[in-house]
Parts: structure tokens; C-alpha cells; sequence
């Protein structure tokens, strides 16, 4: 399955991409609830990443010659290059992050619901699937069907941080019980503080610092989706690209988040 | 204004401003501690605040950079005020702190200052408009003469030199400290920083500690943004660009450096912190506010390195002129790749171990916190994953500059172009490797020291291929020696001290005990003086006739030379000398019976004829911009591009486009051309017509 230029083609890869990572996503789970394998987990995730890589963010676009050129579609290459050293620059406080919880709590994890973690999982990588068919229709002309499906993408996104922000932290409690409540958990189980000992330092910044490029890429998709509906994009759509990449890279940081914090390595309480 | 000397009425309004600032300052500290505190840390930070706004205010009116200032100063208020009104809502027991606002608010106020910053200067305001759906030009025009400098403009070499300018600030103010520490250090025992001084809540040894650790950061701040200045002014012009590839970005890049400088010197008056700049938990997780202040400083100034480096490799990769290959690239562009690679990458890492240490303090975080299970040991990796490469992201440019600059002077192709250019890659690549030989006795794992000592002794390598690269270049030339040649030579003779003082500390056994002795200062300031300083100054006489159209006075220049390079190899013996006796590095007093008084003494002398001499650099580049020798033609006779026009560099670069021809350093060959111009060339060097009715704002 070589990457494709043709509308139609371009749609039913994204949807075969998806579905193998709702697969993967799936397999991950599985493993991580009946038997503990980092080796599994971790391979899981990387071909995860490298899918939406090389698919969604297609990283292939990336054009490193040097022409003789002052066309929009140059400038645009420009910008792409751009646009990947800004993320290899930002991929490396993740990593940094990442490195961190791995010192900090080696082979443990916080204790955390297992359903809700799932739930925020499947509706980020969802969120990327509608974000690249937006993105096609886009680059092919179809304006309404780019907003339909930004539109769709922003909500997910906001489930997600919402999930986040409210629900697995605790910061309306009552609200936070009530869900926790539908997924299983338990009454009068103590949730995880910034202040209780290392994991849940690790944990809440690695979910802030993960939801704050969320709340970026939430508003560069409220952005492009604004002046997408004015007709800005109809031609030159570069900018909607630029926000689709920056979307699946925060999909991306989160491939390699939550294993590390909700699947590998036993319970510590 | 226009009557007026604007630097009269912005020293004049700097003394009012300063003045009504300290006064507010000190009616707001009576009112929450009951005293009067003359040199207490809230009358300062007033007056600091309004004394800064006041002088910019008085130069240039309110725009461009005053701008900034007023927002910054009206947001930190702001966003101060507001932590302390929730906390006085929440019933908080502490809504004061010590500095008048308690250290939440003061933290979240600089972070809104910090930004307010960004858009009270104007920087994001094209960005606004294309968020809003509105087209901007491609570019600007600047406002004429020298006002261009204190507003946001577009054009790399007039960021080029705000960069440079900012970085001279800094390195003025980084040095009059080191020049406070050194005069209290030329004696044994305390003589005028003891503990009854008293000055912005700290006691004497405080402030020395203080002022310590900031002449640490401040310089090394102040050479990032040089190494900025340098790759912004140069690069695109010998690449044959118009202009970087995203001007926005790189206005943006500096203007972040300007509320860093601010908060810098926020962190001296708001209690400083006695860390040093390494900034190493447990004790800064316990220091004063100014350990935040400090933090957020170079979380900011971190923020324009990275962004540059990737402005600086977009360019690079994409905006080449016609013919210019990777094998024809000038060396200092090479240099300038190398060095991005780290700055853009690394630089998150230094920003990360800041703001865990940040969150600890705010929110009561544990990461390094062991009654919590945290490891102080781990901000050590992250901070050096990062400080250690900062050491080649300050020298890289400067040996890119030496060898860029020793061909012209030496009249000689330069030897083994592709390994030099080869060798800044690899020291680079090195670099990342190395980092945890800082932390030889840091009790981190044992088995990891020795990994670590050869990656660091492997560095030698590459840095020796540039030795033997310089030495052969000059072999059998036909030598010059004006002002920069002098420098590039001073640089290697200094880099190569600091260069053979490395490997001992490489040497677990040795490091052992070299380890926090001035032993290590002596070598750090032999690299960071060889490896960027000096050439740093041969950059400026090199390419000031460049930019003004005027050259710096030659003797002077010289006078500048042959001051600084005795007096600072002094210093830097007597540091290594001292070091090897078993002087600790970052104390304010030492045993006289270890009998090195006479050595401090003799240090002391140097530092401030070194002082002396960087005065003497300041006054000339003052003197030489409206009154030095006219040098419009190619005065040293190069074959770099940005020569074969006329200065001062029109605004877009290259009237006419260059394509390359030939190799770049072949000098004293016979029919070797490099460059071409002609209409053929490149459209990447085309100037871009700006409107007439565009006027920059």
C-alpha cells in the first residue's frame, strides 16, 4: 500500500489505517490486562506511530531539494520542513517526559481505570481519522465536507481533553465520581493528586503537558476550520495540512503516553 | 523628540521612571511588612521595571520595544494580581510573600508579562491577521536610520543585529558582575559583600552568590544570542537568500530574548538564588523567588534559540543560490547546521528539567524530591542532556568564524575543507553522547562512567582535525594581521589551552578531584573565550563595515587586542593554578593559609584590564558608527559574496543574484572564481518589491 494522490484511494487507505490502529489499539489493551509484555507493548506502539507517521502525517511529503522556485507550492514545502524540525524539536520534551516517568517509576504504573483510559484513547484516534479524510476532501475541493468533518474532529478533541482534564483528574469531583462511576470503578477510591509521591507527579505532567497541545491543536483547528468556511483554503490549503500534522503528532505523543502510563508494568498503589 | 538627543531624554526619564518606581515600591512594602526597606527587593523591582520602560520610553517614544515594556510591566501586575485575588478569595494564609506578591503570583505574573510582551511589541501582529483570514505583504519596510532597531522588523540583518546588540547588553551587565565578585575575591576573607551588607533581602555572601550565578547565565545567554547575531547577520547573505526562510519567526525568536533579559535581572532583585547556574534541586527548590524568575528566563531565552536553529536549518536547506552544493558551502555555514542540530533539539531538555523544578516548588510536585520517591540525580541528566551540547552550540559558530576568517587573512585556500566541515557535524553528533561526565560524582550508577569518559575523550578528535586544519592553512601564507586576524588568531592559541585542559577532566580518576575546583573555570573560560569570544569580536571588526559602511579604528582595535588576551591568559593560569590547590569554585571567601591570596590578587588585576579593554571595544563601536573610516568596497579583500557589493547591504541582499562557480576558499589561486552575478541567477536572491503604501507600523 504505497502512499496515493488520488481522492478516492486517499479515503479508503485512511479508513484501512484506521482500522488497523483501532486493531493494534485493541491488541494493546489485551495484552496489557491479561499478560504484562513491555517488548509487545512497546513494538505495538512504534508500528502505531510509524502508521500514522508515514499515513497520516505524510512525512513523505517532506521535500528537501533545493529548486529554483518562488511558487506557493515551494513556500509551502518550506513550511513543511518547517513545520517537522518544530516537532522533532517538540518530540524531544516528550521523549524528555517519557525518559522521566521510565526513572521515576521503571517497571510501575499508578493505579488508574483501565475503561476510561481506553475510552479517551479510542476517541483521540478517531479524532485523527476524521482529521485526514477533513483534510483530504480539503486538498481535493470539498469545502463542506472539510468543516463536517474539522467540526467533528474539534469535538472529539474536546471529549478528550475534557476526559482528561475533569474526569481523570478529578477537578470536579462530582462530575469526575459520576463518570468513573459508569466505567466500574468503585466508590471511595482515593484519585491520583500531583502531591501523591512520584507517580502522580509523573502522571499529571505528562497528561498536562500532553493536554496543553491539545488545547493548541484544538484552537489551530477552530482556526483553520474559520477560515476554511470563508473559502481561504479553496485554493492554497496548506495551513489546513499544517494543523491535520500538528493533530496526529499530538495522536502520536499520545500512541507512546498511554501505555506508558495506563498499560506497562504492574500496579503501585 | 526630533530636537532632542534621545539618549539624553531616555537617561533623564530613566532616573524618573527609576525614581517613582522606588518610591511605589516603597510605599507598597510599608504597607504590607510595617518597615521602611530603602534596599529591600519590592522598592527595586518597581524601580527596575519603570526605570527600563522609562529609558526606552525616552528613545523612542511609545512603540516598538517601549511597547513591550508597558505591556510587560502592566501584565505582570496584572496576572499578579489576580493569583493574589483568588488567593485572598481561597483565604490563603500567605496572599503577601516576603516581596510584596507571594511566589505563585509573581510566577504567573512574569509568565503573563512575558507574553503580553510578545504582542504589546508587535511581533505576533501579521500572525493575528492571517489567524483572522487577513493576507499581510511578504514583507515590511523598515523605518529609516537607527529607529529600525527598537521596533519589530522583518529584515535578518537588522534582527541580526538587535541580537547582537541584546547579547553586548547582556555581556556588559554579565561582566560588571563578574568584576563585583572579583574584586571581593582578591583578598582572602570578606571585605565589602559580609554579612551585614544588606541589598534586595540578601545579605553579602547572598549576593555574591547571586551575582555569581547570574554572571553565569547572563553570559551565557548573552552568547547564544551572539551566535544568533552572527548566524542571522551572515548566513543568508553568503547563501545568497533575500532574507531567512520565515522572517516572522525570526523576529519573533528575538523579541522572546528581550523580556528573558528583563526577567534576568527580576531574578537579582527578587531575592536572587545562590545555585549557580546550573540551578540544581534540592537547593533550588528551596531558594527565593528569583530562582523562579531565573527559571523562566531561560525557559524564554530557550525559546529563541529553538526557534532560530530551525529558521537557520530551513534556510540553509532550502534557499541556497544556484550552484552552491554542499561541498561549496562557506565553512561558517556549516558551522551554523552543526550548531542548529543541538540548539533545536536539546534546548527542549534545559527548558523541561527548569519547569519540573518550577512545578515542584508551585504545586508541590516530587520529582526530586526523595522524601517523595523523586531523584535529584535525574534533573541532573536532563539539564546536562542539554547544557553539556550548549558548550558547542556557543563554540561551533565561533570555530566556523575562525575558519571562515583565517583563508582571507592568510591568503591560502583553506586545508581540508570537506573534514572541517565534516568535523563541525561530528562534534555535534559527539556531543549529544556525552553529557553525564559532569556527574562523575554525582553517585549516579557507577558502570556508567566510563562509557561516558570515552565519549568525551572521542570530542578531542574532530577538534583536532580543525587544529591541524588551521595550522596547515597558515603554514606558508602570505599573513595579515588587522584587527580580526589578531582575534582569530588569539582564539586558537586560547581554544587550544582550553582544548588540551579538557581530557584531564574527561579522566574519571582525575575528575574525581578537578571536580567544582577553579580548575574547571579555568578551562571553561579558555574554551568559551577561544571557542566564542574572541572570535566573536573578530566577527564584529570583520563584518561591521559590512553593516555600516564604516570600519572600526584599527588601533584601538588593536589596543582592544593586546589588552585583553595577556590579561585573560593571567586570569585563566591563575584560575587553573588556584584550581590545582584546592580553591572550590563558587564560594565567596577562601582559607588564606592556603596561600594563594597573591594569585587572586594578580587575577583581579587581570579581570578588570580585561574590563578595561572590552570598554575600550565599546567605545570604539559607539565612535566608529557615525565617525569611523569610510570602507564601502571590499576591504579585505574577500571572495565571499557579501563582499564583491557595496556596503552597507541593501535591504533585500543582492541586487543582482549570484550563482557559484568555483570553490569558496581557493585564495592565491590564479582564474579561481567563486561567484558570479548575474540575472540568472538564483529567485531566491531577487528583491522583493515592497509597496509603497505598506508602511511599517
Amino acid at each position: 500500500m504505497l502512499h496515493t494522490e488520488d481522492k478516492k484511494s486517499v479515503l479508503s487507505q485512511g479508513i484501512i489505517i484506521f482500522v488497523y490502529l483501532a486493531i493494534l489499539t485493541g491488541l494493546e489493551f489485551l495484552v496489557a490486562i491479561s499478560f504484562d509484555s513491555v517488548p509487545l507493548l512497546v513494538t505495538v506502539a512504534l508500528v502505531k506511530a510509524a502508521l500514522v507517521v508515514y499515513y497520516y502525517m505524510h512525512v513523505y511529503k517532506l521535500n528537501l531539494e533545493q529548486e529554483d522556485d518562488t511558487s506557493y507550492d515551494y513556500k509551502s514545502d518550506t513550511n513543511r520542513l518547517g513545520l517537522w524540525l518544530f516537532l522533532v524539536s517538540d518530540s524531544f520534551v516528550f521523549a524528555g517526559l517519557m525518559a522521566m516517568r521510565i526513572n521515576l517509576l521503571g517497571l510501575t504504573r499508578p493505579e488508574l481505570n483501565q475503561f476510561l483510559g481506553l475510552a479517551v484513547t479510542a476517541v483521540l484516534l478517531i479524532s485523527s481519522y476524521f482529521m485526514n479524510r477533513g483534510e483530504t476532501l480539503m486538498h481535493n475541493g470539498d469545502r463542506q465536507g472539510f468543516l463536517r468533518n474539522t467540526a467533528i474532529t474539534f469535538l472529539l478533541g474536546l471529549g478528550f481533553l475534557l476526559g482528561v482534564v475533569i474526569i481523570e483528574w478529578h477537578t470536579i469531583p462530582a462530575i469526575a465520581e459520576a463518570v468513573l462511576h459508569l466505567f466500574g470503578e468503585p466508590a471511595g477510591v482515593e484519585p491520583l493528586k500531583p502531591t501523591s509521591g512520584v507517580a502522580g507527579a509523573a502522571f499529571f505532567m505528562m497528561t498536562g503537558m500532553h493536554a496543553f497541545h491539545v488545547l493548541t491543536g484544538l484552537i489551530l483547528l477552530a482556526i483553520v476550520w474559520f477560515n476554511g468556511r470563508r473559502g481561504l483554503y479553496d485554493e492554497k490549503n496548506y495551513p489546513v495540512e499544517a494543523a491535520a500534522v500538528y493533530w496526529h503528532f499530538v495522536d502520536v505523543v499520545w500512541i507512546f503516553f498511554y501505555p506508558a502510563l495506563y498499560l506497562i508494568g504492574t500496579v503501585v498503589k | 523628540m526630533s530636537k532632542t538627543n534621545p539618549v539624553r531624554s531616555g537617561l533623564l526619564l530613566l532616573v524618573v521612571g527609576g525614581a517613582i518606581g522606588y518610591g511605589i515600591g516603597l510605599v507598597l512594602d510599608l504597607l504590607i511588612s510595617g518597615s521602611l526597606n530603602f534596599n529591600g527587593s519590592v522598592a527595586a523591582a518597581f524601580a527596575l521595571l519603570l526605570a527600563v520602560t522609562s529609558f526606552f520610553f525616552g528613545i523612542y517614544g511609545y512603540r516598538g520595544i517601549t511597547r513591550g515594556l508597558v505591556f510587560q510591566v502592566v501584565g505582570t501586575l496584572l496576572g499578579a494580581l489576580f493569583i493574589t485575588g483568588i488567593r485572598a478569595l481561597l483565604g490563603s494564609k500567605t496572599i503577601f510573600g516576603p516581596f510584596f506578591f507571594s511566589e505563585p503570583a509573581w510566577v504567573f505574573g512574569a509568565l503573563v508579562g512575558d507574553v503580553s510582551f510578545i504582542f504589546g511589541v508587535g511581533v505576533m501582529n501579521d500572525w493575528v491577521k492571517w489567524a483572522r483570514g487577513i493576507d499581510t505583504p511578504e514583507h515590511h519596510e523598515d523605518e529609516p536610520g537607527w529607529e529600525k532597531y527598537f521596533g519589530v522588523s522583518l529584515d535578518h540583518k537588522v534582527i541580526g543585529i538587535q541580537y547582537t546588540a541584546n547579547a553586548l547588553v547582556l555581556m556588559a551587565i554579565g561582566g560588571t558582575f563578574a568584576m563585583i565578585f572579583r574584586t571581593e575575591l582578591a583578598q582572602s576573607q570578606l571585605q565589602f559583600l559580609t554579612t551585614t551588607f544588606k541589598l534586595f533581602n540578601q545579605t553579602g555572601p547572598q549576593f555574591y552568590n547571586t551575582i555569581m550565578s547570574l554572571h553565569g547565565i547572563m553570559m551565557i545567554i548573552s552568547i547564544l544570542l551572539g551566535v544568533s547575531g552572527i548566524m542571522n547577520y551572515v548566513v543568508p547573505m553568503i547563501i545568497g537568500a533575500h532574507d531567512m526562510a520565515f522572517p516572522r519567526l525570526n523576529a519573533f525568536a528575538y523579541w522572546v530574548a528581550v523580556p528573558a533579559t528583563v526577567l534576568f535581572l527580576m531574578s537579582l532583585v527578587l531575592g536572587g538564588f545562590d545555585t549557580g547556574w546550573t540551578g540544581y534541586p534540592p537547593l533550588s527548590a528551596r531558594a527565593p523567588v528569583g530562582m523562579q524568575m531565573f527559571f523562566l528566563a531561560v525557559f524564554t531565552a530557550g525559546w529563541s534559540s529553538i526557534l532560530g536553529s530551525a529558521n537557520v536549518i530551513a534556510t540553509v536547506v532550502r534557499m541556497r543560490a544556484k550552484g552552491m552544493t554542499a561541498m561549496r558551502l562557506p565553512i561558517f555555514v556549516w558551522a551554523s547546521i552543526a550548531t542548529s542540530i543541538i540548539a533545536l533539539t536539546a534546548t527542549q531538555l534545559i527548558g523541561l528539567s527548569f519547569q519540573l523544578v518550577m512545578f515542584q516548588r508551585l504545586f508541590g510536585m516530587g520529582f526530586f524530591d526523595a522524601s517523595k520517591g523523586g531523584n535529584p540525580v535525574l534533573f541532573q541528566h536532563l539539564f546536562w542532556f542539554y547544557s553539556h551540547p550548549a558548550v558547542y552550540v556557543f563554540v561551533l559558530p565561533g570555530l566556523g568564524v575562525i575558519s571562515e576568517l583565517l583563508p582571507v587573512f592568510a591568503r591560502k585556500p583553506l586545508f581540508g575543507y570537506r573534514w572541517i566541515a565534516m568535523s563541525s557535524l561530528g562534534i555535534a553528533l559527539v556531543g549529544f553522547t556525552v553529557w553525564a561526565h559532569h556527574m562523575f560524582t554525582s553517585g549516579m550508577n557507577e558502570y556508567l562512567r566510563v562509557p561516558f569518559m570515552y565519549s568525551t575523550l572521542l570530542v578531542a578528535v574532530p577538534t583536532g582535525v580543525k587544529f591541524f586544519s588551521w595550522v596547515a592553512t597558515l603554514w606558508g601564507g602570505k599573513i595579515e594581521t588587522p584587527t580580526p586576524m589578531l582575534f582569530v588568531l588569539g582564539a586558537i592559541i586560547v581554544f587550544l589551552l582550553g582544548g588540551i585542559t579538557g581530557p584531564p577532566n574527561a579522566a574519571i580518576a582525575l575528575d574525581l578531584h578537578l571536580h567544582d575546583t577553579y580548575w574547571v573555570v579555568g578551562h571553561f573560560h579558555d574554551t568559551i573565550f577561544g571557542g566564542f569570544v574572541f572570535p566573536f569580536f573578530a566577527a564584529i571588526y570583520y563584518w561591521f563595515p559590512k553593516a555600516t559602511g564604516r570600519r572600526m579604528n584599527e588601533f584601538w582595535g588593536k589596543m582592544h587586542f593586546w589588552i585583553m588576551t595577556p590579561s585573560f591568559l593571567v586570569l585563566t593560569f591563575g584560575m587553573m593554578r588556584v584550581g590545582l590547590l584546592g580553591m572550590r569554585r563558587r564560594i565567596a571567601d577562601y582559607d588564606p593559609a592556603l596561600g594563594f591570596d597573591s594569585t587572586h590578587l594578580i587575577m583581579t588585576i587581570a579581570g578588570f584590564l580585561i574590563f578595561f579593554s572590552v570598554l575600550i571595544f565599546f567605545i570604539n563601536l559607539f565612535h566608529s558608527i557615525n565617525h569611523g573610516e569610510k570602507a564601502e568596497g571590499n576591504i579585505w579583500n574577500s571572495r565571499s559574496p557579501e563582499w564583491q557589493v557595496p556596503s552597507p547591504m541593501p535591504v533585500h541582499n543582492f541586487e543582482v543574484p549570484f550563482v557559484v562557480v568555483g570553490e569558496p576558499y581557493d585564495y592565491g589561486l590564479a582564474d579561481s572564481k567563486y561567484v558570479e552575478f548575474s540575472p540568472n541567477g538564483s529567485k531566491h536572491a531577487e528583491r522583493t518589491a515592497v509597496p509603497e503604501t505598506e508602511k511599517h507600523h
